[in-house]
């Protein structure tokens, strides 16, 4: 068994919980491709997701910020945020194959924290909602650090995931393999509502041609000044891009989302 | 500056509903439980969107805690002008 599918996608929470903000045509185009994705993962009859997600404060502050976590608990709960119009729920873990991914980074010169307990605020859960409808399937969340200074660089994402993906396609279970976050958006900041839509367009174009040189050279400063503080989120991604690097990427939806203020994007991973 | 404590006195409020019940009854005696400057103290209190978002305080942590203290999006935005 191996990795049956794989996806990366944005998770603003304007989707759900101000999905009228957006012109109709809009959200319902994106969201409609959303719900098709979740569709053709289903499709593919995974035993799990992994999701190559990030996190806004939900369980982690300055005190204690790792770089990599992988959660291996038996549930998640969340959203943490009330206003997401999305019902709160348990979604089941991995347990097993959370120790698997653990035990095997450790054999190999990945380090990341593990975590018995996490929460999920809407990076996680806003995906998991289109991707995995009544959370049926169990989810082993790794978290990398895209919300605050120091990051793991680009370069380091994309080993990780290429690490991950190594031993996702030796795993015993069907895994669908989920990336979350981005693209440009300035959330909370003074730039809030900008979209560089250049830029979103152009790390898409990255994916799409397998430019993995390219992927992996997106320095923290360009990030940070191209595609905001949000736009770190972007690791996911490039992690997703290693996890299964001979895979050929697929744009299904991308749409500069104003009232949503984010570059909203869908790419679907085919082998 | 005591970026630290300000943004872990935010944290609080933000993801801890026993601490945030004490904020609001009391947001003085609340921030006198961390290690803040006169300045730090004063935007707190105050609910100073833009001392707070010039302080440093991450943006994640400011607008929710923002949005705690019933602070509108055009007033949010407002409070930012001009700054980058």
């Amino acid at each position: 068994m191996a990795i049956v599918f794989a996806c990366a996608a944005s998770h603003a929470p304007g989707m759900t919980a101000w999905t009228e903000a957006a012109p109709k045509e809009q959200s319902e185009k994106f969201l409609g491709s959303y719900r098709e994705l979740g569709q053709r993962l289903a499709a593919a009859q995974p035993d799990a997701i992994v999701a190559l997600t990030v996190e806004h404060w939900a369980n982690f502050f300055l005190n204690s910020m790792p770089t990599f976590c992988i959660g291996r608990a038996d549930h998640y709960d969340g959203p943490i945020e009330e206003w997401l119009r999305i019902p709160k729920a348990r979604v089941p873990g991995d347990a097993e194959l959370s120790a698997q991914l653990i035990d095997a980074c450790l054999d190999s010169g990945f380090d990341p924290l593990f975590s018995d307990e996490l929460l999920f605020d809407h990076a996680t859960y806003l995906p998991l909602h289109f991707l995995n409808p009544n959370m049926a399937l169990p989810v082993v969340p790794v978290i990398i650090n895209t919300l605050t200074p120091p990051m793991p660089t680009a370069k380091r994402c994309f080993a990780f995931g290429e690490f991950l993906g190594q031993q996702l396609q030796r795993s015993d279970k069907r895994v669908a393999l989920i990336a979350t976050g981005g693209l440009s958006h300035w959330p909370g900041e003074a730039q809030h509502g900008r979209i560089n839509v250049p830029f979103d367009k152009k790390f898409l174009d990255n994916l799409v041609t397998g430019d993995h040189r390219q992927l992996t050279a997106y320095s923290h400063d360009e990030i940070n000044r191209e595609a905001g503080s949000g736009g770190h989120e972007i690791r996911t991604w490039i992690a997703l891009a290693g996890a299964v690097q001979h895979w050929k990427a697929q744009v299904i939806a991308y749409e500069p989302v104003v009232p949503w203020a984010t570059g909203c994007g869908l790419v679907a991973f085919n082998p | 500056m005591s970026l630290y404590q300000l943004q872990k006195l935010i944290y609080h409020v933000n993801r801890d509903a026993e601490q945030r019940e004490h904020y609001r009854q009391n947001a003085v005696a609340f921030s006198r439980k961390y290690d803040l400057t006169e300045q730090e103290s004063a935007a707190i209190l105050n609910v100073d969107v833009r001392a707070l978002y010039t302080m440093g305080v991450h943006s994640l942590l400011l607008r929710p805690f923002t949005l705690l203290n019933k602070v509108s999006n055009e007033d949010y935005a407002k409070a930012l002008k001009g700054l980058v």
